[in-house]
C-alpha cells in the first residue's frame, strides 16, 4: 500500500476541516497527487470514505471475489484484478455476473471504472440546489377546467413583469445562477407580445383539438364533376400554402420571445400546430378524390407577413388582417360544403382560426392600452398589409375563381359564385373592422380602397 | 313534452349534453350565449365542459352576452325539425350556414371581439342544438312567442 508521506501543514489543516484522517491523506499523496489536487477534491465535497474506496480500487484492494465470480470472470475473459477493483468500488457480485452475461467486455468495464463508475469519487453529491430561495409551499388547485396555466399563476409565479431581465432560458419564478450563456432572445417587453387571453386560449386549443386522419368522415366524399373537383383542389392548395407560411412565420418568432412570457410561447406553439393541422387536412382533401394540387398563390400578401420586422407588425398583418379573411373563407366554405367531410373540415378549421384571431386582436388591444403612441405605427402596418392583399386580389385569379365555382356549384355558374365571393369578402372585412374597433383601433376611414369597395357591394 | 321556446326545453337539452361524453370530448366551452325567439330571450351559460345554467333574460341582458342567436320563429321551427329528422343539423341547417344566410346574421353581438365565441365554440353549440333530436319538442303557438 502507500508509503508513509509527510503531510504539508495547509493540507493537514484542510483535511482536519473536512474530516479526512491522516492515513487517507497519506495514501492519496502516495499515488502522486499533489497537496493542491487533494485539497481540490476535498473542496468538491469528496468524503474521506469515498476517497478511501477510490484509493483501494486503484490499488486493486477490496473484497475477495467468490469462486463463482472468479469462474464467470474466467469464462468472460475479465482479469481478476479488474474484478477486484470493481468490487472495491462497491459493485455487487450479482451485478458483475449480469454484466458478463450481457456481454460487457473487460475493456468496456475498464473504461467504465476509469470514468468513475457512475458513482465513484468524481460524481459528488452537492445538494446546494435544495437550499434555493424560490417561493416554496405552493399548492395550485385544479379548477373546473382542470389544473390550468391560470390556476398555477399564483404568488411569485403569477407575477408577469413588464420587462423580463434575463437573457437565458430560466423559467419564470426560478432562481438565476451566474455564468449561464444567453439564448439569443430579443423580446423582453411584455407589451410586445402579451395578450390577457393567451393562457385561456392555450388551454382551449389543447382541449378542443381534433384529428384529421380519423375524425373527418372521409368516406362521405363522392366523385364530383371535374370542374368542382378542380375548384376544391385549388382551394386546398391555396389554404395549405397559406397555413404553412403562417406556421413558418410563427416558428421563426418563437425563439425571439423570452421565457418570462411563457404563456405566449405556449399559445403560439398551439397555433403553429393548428396551422400544421390545416395544411394536413386540406392537402389530404386535395389528394383523396381523384384530383390533385393546383397552382401556387402569387404570394404578394405573404411577403407582408414574412417581411414583418417586429412581432406586433406580424400579429397585425397575419393574425388580424389575414386571419379575418381566412376565417371568412372557412365560414363560407362550411356553408357551401359539398359533403359532410368538407363541412367538418371547414367547421373545425373555423374554430381554430377564431382562436388565432382572438389572440391577435387582444394583443393589439394590450399594446394600444399600454403603449398608445404605437397607434399610428400599427395603422401603417395594416396599410401595408392591406395594400399587398389587394395586389393578390388583382394578380391571383385562381383563389377568387375557385371559391366562386365551389360556392356556385360549377364553372357555368361562376358569375353567381363571384357575387358570393364578394359577399364573403364583405362579411370578413366587416368583422375585421369590428374586431379592430374592439381593440380601440378605428380603421373605417383608412381601409385600403381596394378592400373598401367590397363593403359597398 | 317540453315546449319550444321555454326554460324547460333548454334545460332538457342541457341535461342531455351534460351527460354526453361526446359533448365533453369537443372540449371546453366558456361563453354566455343568448337565444332570441320572437319576444322571448334565454341565456345559456357554458363553463368548462358543461352548460351550467339556463334562464329567461331580457333585452338589457343581451349586452352582457358574448352573442345571441336570433331568427324568425318559423326559422327556429324549421331548424329544430330538420335536426329531429336527421338526428343532427343537415348540411343546409348548421348554425354557421344559417348565420351566413341572413343579412343580419344568426349570431349577433354588441361586441366585435366577443362575437368570435360563436366561431370558437361553434361545434359545441351545434352539438347542443343537435341534442334536441333526442327529445320530442312541442312548439308554442306563434302568437305566444311574438307577444
Amino acid at each position: 500500500m502507500a508509503d508513509i508521506t509527510t503531510i504539508p501543514d495547509h493540507l493537514r489543516a484542510k483535511a482536519q476541516e473536512k474530516g479526512w484522517p491522516d492515513d487517507v491523506v497519506q495514501q492519496a499523496l502516495a499515488t502522486g497527487a499533489s497537496a493542491d489536487q487533494i485539497i481540490g477534491y476535498m473542496n468538491q465535497g469528496v468524503t474521506a470514505e469515498q476517497a478511501r474506496q477510490f484509493l483501494a480500487a486503484q490499488a486493486g484492494g477490496g473484497p475477495e471475489p467468490s469462486d463463482a465470480l472468479k469462474a464467470k470472470a474466467a469464462d468472460a475473459s475479465w482479469p481478476l484484478d479488474l474484478v477486484k477493483r470493481a468490487l472495491a468500488m462497491g459493485a455487487a457480485e450479482n451485478d458483475l455476473i449480469n454484466f458478463m452475461d450481457m456481454g460487457v467486455t473487460a475493456e468496456q468495464a475498464q473504461q467504465f471504472i476509469e470514468q468513475g463508475g457512475g458513482g465513484g469519487a468524481s460524481f459528488q453529491v452537492d445538494l446546494s440546489w435544495m437550499d434555493v430561495p424560490t417561493e416554496w409551499n405552493t399548492r395550485a388547485k385544479p379548477t373546473k377546467h382542470g389544473l390550468t396555466l391560470e390556476a398555477i399563476n399564483i404568488g411569485k409565479y403569477g407575477d408577469i413583469p413588464d420587462i423580463w431581465p434575463y437573457q437565458t432560458e430560466m423559467p419564470r419564478g426560478a432562481v438565476p445562477i451566474p455564468g449561464v450563456e444567453g439564448m439569443g432572445y430579443s423580446i423582453f417587453e411584455k407589451q410586445e407580445v402579451w395578450s390577457d387571453a393567451c393562457a385561456k386560449l392555450y388551454e382551449e386549443a389543447i382541449q378542443r383539438r381534433w384529428r384529421p386522419a380519423t375524425d373527418v368522415p372521409w368516406t362521405s366524399i363522392e366523385p364530383l364533376p371535374d370542374d368542382l373537383e378542380r375548384a376544391i383542389c385549388q382551394i386546398c392548395t391555396h389554404i395549405s400554402e397559406k397555413e404553412q407560411l403562417e406556421a413558418d412565420v410563427l416558428g421563426r418568432w418563437e425563439p425571439e420571445i423570452s421565457y418570462g412570457y411563457h404563456e405566449v410561447k405556449l399559445y403560439l406553439a398551439t397555433t403553429i400546430f393548428e396551422n400544421a393541422r390545416a395544411v394536413e387536412v386540406f392537402r389530404k382533401r386535395a389528394l383523396s378524390n381523384g384530383g390533385g394540387l393546383g397552382v401556387q398563390s402569387s404570394g404578394w400578401a405573404f411577403r407582408s407577413i414574412v417581411d414583418a420586422r417586429n412581432f406586433t407588425e406580424m400579429v397585425a398583418i397575419q393574425m388580424v388582417l389575414h386571419d379575418s379573411l381566412t376565417l371568412g373563407q372557412y365560414a363560407f366554405g362550411e356553408k357551401f360544403a359539398r359533403n359532410p367531410a368538407e363541412k367538418f373540415i371547414f367547421a373545425h378549421c373555423l374554430q381554430d382560426k377564431a382562436r388565432h384571431l382572438s389572440y391577435g386582436v387582444s394583443h393589439l388591444k394590450y399594446v394600444l392600452l399600454h403603449r398608445p403612441e404605437r397607434r399610428e405605427e400599427i395603422q401603417r402596418y395594416l396599410d401595408k398589409g392591406e395594400g399587398m392583399l389587394v395586389q393578390d386580389d388583382k394578380k391571383d385569379p385562381s383563389t377568387r375563381e375557385s371559391f366562386a365555382m365551389y360556392f356556385a356549384g360549377g364553372k357555368d355558374k361562376i358569375a353567381d359564385g363571384l357575387q358570393v365571393y364578394d359577399a364573403m369578402r364583405k362579411t370578413a372585412l366587416g368583422q375585421y373592422l369590428a374586431r379592430l374597433k374592439w381593440a380601440t383601433l378605428d380603421r373605417s376611414q383608412r381601409l385600403q380602397p381596394g378592400l373598401k369597395a367590397y363593403l359597398g357591394s | 313534452m317540453p315546449v319550444f321556446p321555454s326554460v324547460e326545453w333548454f334545460d332538457a337539452i342541457k341535461n342531455i349534453v351534460n351527460q354526453d361524453p361526446e359533448f365533453r370530448a369537443l372540449g371546453t366551452v366558456d361563453s354566455v350565449i343568448g337565444v332570441k325567439v320572437g319576444g322571448k330571450i334565454y341565456e345559456l351559460i357554458f363553463e368548462a365542459f358543461e352548460c351550467t345554467n339556463v334562464r329567461e333574460a331580457t333585452d338589457n341582458d343581451l349586452r352582457d352576452m358574448d352573442f345571441w342567436l336570433e331568427q324568425p320563429y318559423d326559422k327556429w321551427q324549421d331548424m329544430i325539425e330538420n335536426i329531429k329528422r336527421n338526428g343532427k343539423a343537415g348540411l343546409s341547417h348548421t348554425l354557421n350556414t344559417l348565420d351566413l344566410s341572413m343579412p343580419e346574421g344568426l349570431a349577433r353581438s354588441h361586441d366585435g371581439y366577443r362575437r368570435d365565441a360563436f366561431y370558437r365554440f361553434n361545434q359545441s353549440i351545434q352539438d347542443f342544438f343537435n341534442a334536441s333530436a333526442k327529445i320530442d319538442t312541442q312548439f308554442a303557438a306563434a302568437e305566444a312567442v311574438t307577444a
